[in-house]
């Protein structure tokens, strides 16, 4: 079984494609493509934050106040022919023609209507299909300033004074007092991402060594030689399975570390507290639970690739068996962060879902150790379960000769 | 000596198959299974070399498969040194050496890497391997491209590291299909000289090919497999009195023609 072991490490660390996989996508590529993402992503943002909107008005003259105000706006200019346009329609036309960024009708009754104690309806048009947009935010602030202003005025012509105006505006205030520490909190939203990127690295590190270790062997000739060497299917497929499962832990470890060390070193140039107070927060015992819940859900996926690839004819065949093998591991994973799913002794269960959940758990710092050792033992039946099927399928003569 | 009496193997049909049952007209077919061999019986002796030859389909293959225990039969028996390897097809791995067109080496391992993992898994010591390394090499002139990849040789090269990888355990009977279907002449000369050497040392050989130039050279005797039988299974002296001539191509076209008019 070792000697299988060894050759297949030996023969894949020899591999260039492998090695691009499972060594320079996670090390080098992927951390470089976030930062160029991350990049494109604030350019866009300081971009937006910067422009300058040029808006039309129709009736200012019936809120002065605010014409004002957003005439003197930094991030707005008004359009030359401001007061070209007569109704919404022509301002829908204007923003098509890329005229103006956006237009604001106001109605003719708009300070009248306040003493009739009657609300009045602005309508703000613009185009709202673009991702980084902050238009609406920033004219949404100016009018309800305006809004706030006309309100206040009003109470004090009725003999309402600023502390009394509070009181009956707002006569309950509500105040969050929050028990969930700042772990908790943070390790909701880490807790729930970790997942997404753990699980499909250790899918990965197993499904495309196991192509070459089933359906290569096939195609090369060499897995018929190999069946008839005195050594038993069962040795063999250990043999073969402990290097996918090598490979897959390999894989992930490597991303997570080439992530970690690339994480500390934006830290070093920038000042992310939020980020540096979340990963301090990981003990060393958080990761090793979760380096243990891994480990049977590796061997989950290598027990599946490696029988998916002896089935496979042909590399190219394999491939394809292999693409909708990531669809159907996403779907747990997704399962678990569906709001209000929690670890109990029912998802502890659910094969992916089950260790999805518990990583959120071991991050938050809220895990229950009983649930992890019925996960444990759940991934452990199981990845036992699917390697027994693997044995089987390689006693097959319909598998091993399609 | 190495001893088969009426193997048989059928296949299951697959659903494409399945859709043309309307048009069958090979006997070894029904509705489920493709009887790919029927009843194949041969024995070879100590120093002895048997030509396997038949038309393309004939069940040669899977014959040879069965042989080196790759395949299990659904019935018959295969007999080496009184063990039905059958029954004990570990017995069968250990004490067959086989080769056949298709097989492959491991591309990114050296020829000397292949062959001692193939050794290791034969159980093999590491002064035996080296021993029996070196022996392998200098029989087949290897030694000049022992320490490289196994993708980066010529198709002879290759040929000559699969006979090596084959019979690195020193087995009791060679088995090879279509050994030199594909190789150039010299290549091809390597083999022969090769499974003379095996048959000066006493190794019963069987061997399939398409060429009966090769039986007349290596042969002691020739069984010819037709429709998934044995159909004629004795000495080559026998084989061309069938076709009252000396030419092999004769005699097989003979045996042929009356096996399908049986």
């Amino acid at each position: 079984m070792f000697e299988v072991y060894k050759k297949e490490l030996k023969e894949l660390l020899r591999d260039k494609k492998t090695l691009l996989f499972v060594v320079a996508l996670p090390v080098i590529v992927f951390p470089i493509l976030f930062a160029v993402m991350a990049f494109l992503t604030s350019q866009a943002a300081l971009q937006a934050e910067q422009k300058v909107h040029t808006y039309a008005i129709i009736n200012g003259e019936f809120a002065p106040d605010f014409t004002d105000t957003i005439f003197y706006h930094k991030s707005f200019k008004l359009f030359e022919r401001g007061n070209a346009f007569k109704t919404i329609e022509e301002l829908k036309l204007a923003i098509k023609r890329g005229e103006i960024d956006m237009g604001i009708y106001i109605p003719k009754n708009t300070e009248k209507a306040l003493d009739n104690y009657e609300t009045t309806t602005w309508q703000v048009v613009f185009n709202d299909a673009k991702s980084i947009n902050f238009l609406y935010q920033r004219i949404q602030k100016l009018v309800q300033d305006y809004s706030d202003n006309l309100q206040k005025n009003k109470l004090i012509q009725l003999g309402l004074q600023l502390k009394q105006q509070q009181a009956i505006l707002n006569p309950i205030i509500v105040k969050k007092v929050d028990t969930s520490d700042k772990r908790e909190n943070l390790g909701e939203k880490l807790g729930g991402f970790l997942p997404y990127l753990l699980v499909p690295l250790v899918l990965m590190g197993a499904t495309y060594p196991a192509i070459d270790l089933g359906a290569g062997e096939k195609e090369r000739g060499t897995l018929e030689t190999l069946l008839l060497t005195p050594i038993t299917r069962t040795q063999l497929v250990l043999g073969k399975f402990l290097t996918l499962l090598t490979t897959s832990i390999a894989s992930t470890l490597i991303t997570v570390s080439s992530m970690g060390a690339w994480i500390a070193l934006a830290l070093s140039f920038t000042d992310l507290d939020i980020i540096a107070s979340a990963f301090s927060r990981l003990v060393l015992l958080d990761l090793i639970l979760i380096f243990i819940l891994l480990l049977p859900l590796a061997a989950i996926f290598s027990a599946i690739a490696l029988a998916i690839s002896i089935y496979a004819r042909s590399f190219k065949e394999a491939q394809n068996y292999m693409a909708p093998l990531s669809i159907v591991v996403f779907f747990p994973v997704m399962i678990s962060l569906m709001p209000n799913m929690e670890l109990t002794s029912k998802t502890a269960f659910i094969p992916i879902t089950n260790v999805s959940l518990a990583i959120k758990e071991i991050v938050k710092g809220t895990v229950d150790f009983t649930y992890i050792g019925y996960i444990f033992i759940a991934t452990v039946i199981t990845a036992g379960l699917l390697l027994l099927f693997c044995v089987r399928w390689f006693t097959k003569e319909h598998v091993l000769f399609r | 000596m190495i001893t088969v009496s009426g193997l048989q193997k059928k296949f299951k049909r697959t659903k494409d198959h399945k859709k043309d049952h309307a048009h069958i007209i090979d006997p070894r077919e029904d509705s489920q299974y493709f009887h790919s061999v029927r009843n194949v019986s041969f024995s070879c002796k100590k120093g002895e070399v048997l030509g396997l030859i038949g038309p393309n389909g004939a069940g040669k293959t899977t014959t040879l498969r069965m042989l080196s225990t790759a395949l299990t039969p659904d019935a018959g028996s295969i007999y080496i040194n009184q063990t039905n390897i059958v029954q004990k097809p570990v017995y069968g791995r250990k004490s067959i050496g086989f080769l056949s067109g298709s097989t492959g080496l491991y591309g990114r391992l050296t020829v000397k890497e292949n062959i001692a993992y193939f050794a290791k898994l034969h159980g093999m010591s590491k002064q035996n391997i080296i021993n029996r390394c070196d022996e392998l090499f200098s029989l087949l002139d290897m030694h000049s491209f022992v320490d490289k990849r196994a993708d980066s040789l010529s198709t002879g090269m290759k040929q000559k590291a699969n006979i090596a990888r084959a019979v690195v355990h020193s087995p009791d009977v060679v088995v090879l299909d279509e050994p030199t279907t594909g190789l150039d002449i010299m290549t091809t000369q390597t083999v022969i000289s090769f499974i003379l050497s095996l048959k000066e040392q006493g190794i019963p050989v069987i061997f399939s090919t398409h060429h009966l130039d090769e039986i007349a050279q290596l042969c002691d005797s020739v069984t010819v497999i037709n429709k998934g039988i044995s159909c004629f299974s004795d000495s080559v002296d026998e084989f061309k009195k069938q076709g009252k001539s000396e030419h092999l191509n004769k005699a097989f076209l003979t045996i042929l023609s009356e096996h399908n008019h049986v």
